[in-house]
């Protein structure tokens, strides 16, 4: 493969384009997608296991946070941050305002609203609390109480 | 007794700010009602049938007075001057107004009181023995234990939008009055053979349209690596949890679809990359630290010699209502707050009030609150349990009835719910009307009656001896039996006698039964031990027969 048909692309922290393959593209064609430097996108329902091994490879992961009670995404992005160590940004695509929060102490190093959300302030939102009661992936500028 | 932290006050206020920020935008239209039901639920508010219903969490069931008093002011100042204490350490005010949520909140979070995951698919409050500390016999009080867990899985990064809610008890004493194992997770506090604590672990048990009874999946769990353990079953539940069937939801649907050996397994696995984490192990400091606030605020006292009030009614009332304590010259004394007609639990602000100084007064200030709704004076010294009695008498509290036939556990019911098929409350009365001489109820001794108005079973029906769920027949209220359900020495559903009966006749057969057991009763055995022994024949014939 030297293309990828119908690319969906995300900005990431260095401003770099990246060309994202599904779940079952990855799976299908990891070798070639590899050369190419792309990010995964994961549905929830995806087994992040399957990817582990190819962490080092991947430049970006991002999960999809759409269905507002679907927690899963909290356990991929704690499997890829806490866990394994991944290196590249994890994403929370689709994300809501009110799971900022969550998202980031999973350990989503950025995160992409849903258009709804536009013209709120975002800082309102991911900053409500000062003290947090366990370890998370990210616990930054929190006050420990564990 | 343990009180919160400026620190915790302080998580309280920032949690009450941002509910206050979702509401805002919810009642002026930006947020939907979809995620705003979502919201709301993990912070203990609901619609009811006929306005918002608040519930708040009492931790391990115990309040201070000056908590209980907190609670009387919202029920004067949100609600309708009364609050219902649940089976299940919390407290719900049924009048609340919407705009007038954070207020309300915010009025409670001085007192250290909130309504944080007192709902919705996350961990919910987690539920202890309300006798914890002060019975024989007690392997360890499981309060501190539950407080640090409580705490872990507090807005936790990973577990708060599980497939479905989850609900935690941890027991320490010997009977299990906190039902672990109708639990989604139910931990006991055991000893190995060298002496360590421990739990053993048991997930997928609940009550509702299929009830189950948690399998074991851990018989031995250290203390100091429980927190990782728990994180595993959680990410378990969180990643192969049905959510795509709303009667599925719960984990025990997944542990029986995976079988409870493959689910052990999976748990186990993902354990084995964590227990050794650090930063996952229990802290000891501060396990050490809850337990002197949790400790006992009494010491033994010596009455030798000590001679009792000689009173009718007061022997009466001190045989069903006073419990031996583990603190020399003590008593634990329960007080019960049904009335004809009431819903089981309910109680004004005024008796909250009287309650709360009467506790100053009489009880070192703690109030407790139990699964049969009742309330219970954990530290009455023995020479003082006369004057609360009559205390009590003068404010209509001292009702007998604790550890009888007549102290009716029934949820709201149909009057109030809008999931509810049948009434509740009224059949409560009218088995209380049936059974109102006192010679047969201390004849009979303690048995229970649960009466759950649906499937949801509120009420715990499916664990008393006598259970009724309420439901629709031809536009009519059925109730179906279910009999010698028990959760104390060991975990059983209660058995379904037979085809539903009608409201019509129902307390018939809720006598019909008492007349079997009673009958067949031999010296002081209990309700489910008669049943095991004659069976449940003898009951369906005298009920149907």
């Amino acid at each position: 493969m030297d293309e990828i048909k119908n690319p969906i692309s995300l900005i990431n922290k260095d401003y770099e384009t990246i060309n994202l393959v599904t779940f079952e593209e990855w799976l299908e064609d990891s070798e070639q997608l590899s050369k190419l430097g792309v990010g995964v996108i994961l549905d929830p329902s995806n087994d992040v296991g399957l990817i582990k091994d190819s962490l080092d490879v991947i430049e970006l992961i991002a999960l999809d946070f759409r269905n507002f009670d679907d927690g899963r995404g909290y356990s991929q992005a704690y499997f890829l941050s806490k866990r394994w160590k991944f290196s590249g940004e994890i994403i929370g695509i689709n994300a809501h305002l009110d799971q900022l929060q969550f998202m980031i102490r999973s350990g989503i190093t950025s995160y992409q609203l849903l258009e709804s959300y536009k013209g709120f302030n975002e800082e309102d939102y991911s900053n409500g609390f000062s003290i947090c009661y366990q370890a998370a992936a990210n616990n930054k500028g929190l006050n420990l109480q564990y | 007794m343990y009180q919160y932290s400026e620190q915790d006050k302080q998580f309280l206020v920032e949690r009450v700010d941002q509910f206050e920020k979702q509401l805002e935008r919810h009642l002026s239209g930006e947020l939907d009602e979809a995620k705003f039901r979502s919201l709301r639920l993990r912070n203990g508010l609901y619609m009811e049938l006929h306005a918002h219903m608040l519930r708040i969490a009492i931790p391990y069931g115990i309040l201070s007075s000056d908590q209980l008093r907190a609670l009387a002011d919202v029920a004067d100042k949100y609600d309708r001057g009364f609050g219902h204490f649940t089976t299940r350490q919390n407290i719900q005010f049924n009048w609340i107004q919407l705009p007038e949520i954070a207020n309300l909140l915010r009025d409670l979070t001085d007192a250290g009181l909130h309504a944080i995951q007192t709902s919705g698919k996350a961990t919910r409050n987690i539920t202890a023995d309300p006798l914890s500390g002060l019975t024989e016999g007690e392997i360890e009080d499981a309060r501190p234990y539950c407080e640090l867990i409580r705490r872990w899985f507090n807005l936790h990064p990973e577990f708060s939008w599980l497939p479905g809610k989850f609900k935690i008890a941890i027991n320490g004493a010997k009977y299990d009055e906190t039902a672990l194992r109708i639990h989604d997770l139910g931990l006991r506090l055991v000893r190995n053979d060298n002496g360590e604590l421990g739990f053993s672990v048991f997930v997928g048990g609940g009550l509702g349209a299929a009830a189950m009874v948690a399998a074991e999946t851990a018989s031995f769990v250290p203390v100091v690596d429980i927190l990782s353990y728990l994180e595993s079953a959680l990410r378990i539940y969180n990643l192969k949890g049905r959510r795509d069937h709303q009667k599925k939801l719960r984990i025990k649907f997944l542990v029986r679809e995976l079988g409870a050996a493959e689910f052990s397994r999976l748990v186990n696995e993902d354990w084995q990359q964590t227990k050794d984490d650090p930063e996952l192990k229990l802290n000891l400091n501060e396990l050490e630290s809850l337990k002197k606030d949790f400790a006992l605020p009494v010491g033994p006292i010596n009455f030798d010699g000590f001679k009792e009030t000689v009173d009718f009614n007061y022997s009466i009332w001190k045989k069903n209502n006073v419990r031996s304590h583990k603190v020399a010259g003590h008593s634990i004394v329960n007080i019960s707050l049904t009335k004809l007609g009431s819903a089981p639990g309910d109680a004004t602000s005024e008796q909250m009030r009287i309650l709360a100084t009467l506790a100053d007064e009489f009880s070192s200030g703690e109030i407790r609150t139990t699964k049969r709704q009742t309330i219970v004076f954990p530290f009455v010294r023995k020479d003082q349990v006369f004057d609360l009695w009559k205390s009590l008498e003068q404010y209509g509290l001292s009702s007998p009835h604790q550890g009888t036939l007549a102290q009716i556990v029934a949820c709201p019911g149909r009057d109030y719910c809008d999931l509810a098929k049948a009434v509740s409350i009224p059949i409560a009365t009218r088995v209380q009307e049936r059974f109102n001489d006192m010679n047969k109820l201390l004849d009979i001794g303690d048995l229970n009656i649960n009466i759950s108005g649906c499937e949801n079973s509120c009420a715990h029906h499916h664990i008393a001896d006598i259970g009724l769920l309420g439901m629709q027949k031809n536009g009519e209220e059925y109730y179906q039996i279910t009999l010698a359900g028990e959760t104390l020495r060991e975990t059983n559903i209660g058995k379904k006698l037979g085809p539903s009966v009608s409201g019509e006749l129902i307390v018939d057969a809720v006598e019909d039964i008492v007349n079997v057991y009673i009958d067949n009763r031999q010296d002081e055995e209990r309700f489910t031990d008669v049943f095991k022994r004659i069976g449940i024949k003898p009951f369906k014939e005298k009920v149907y027969g």
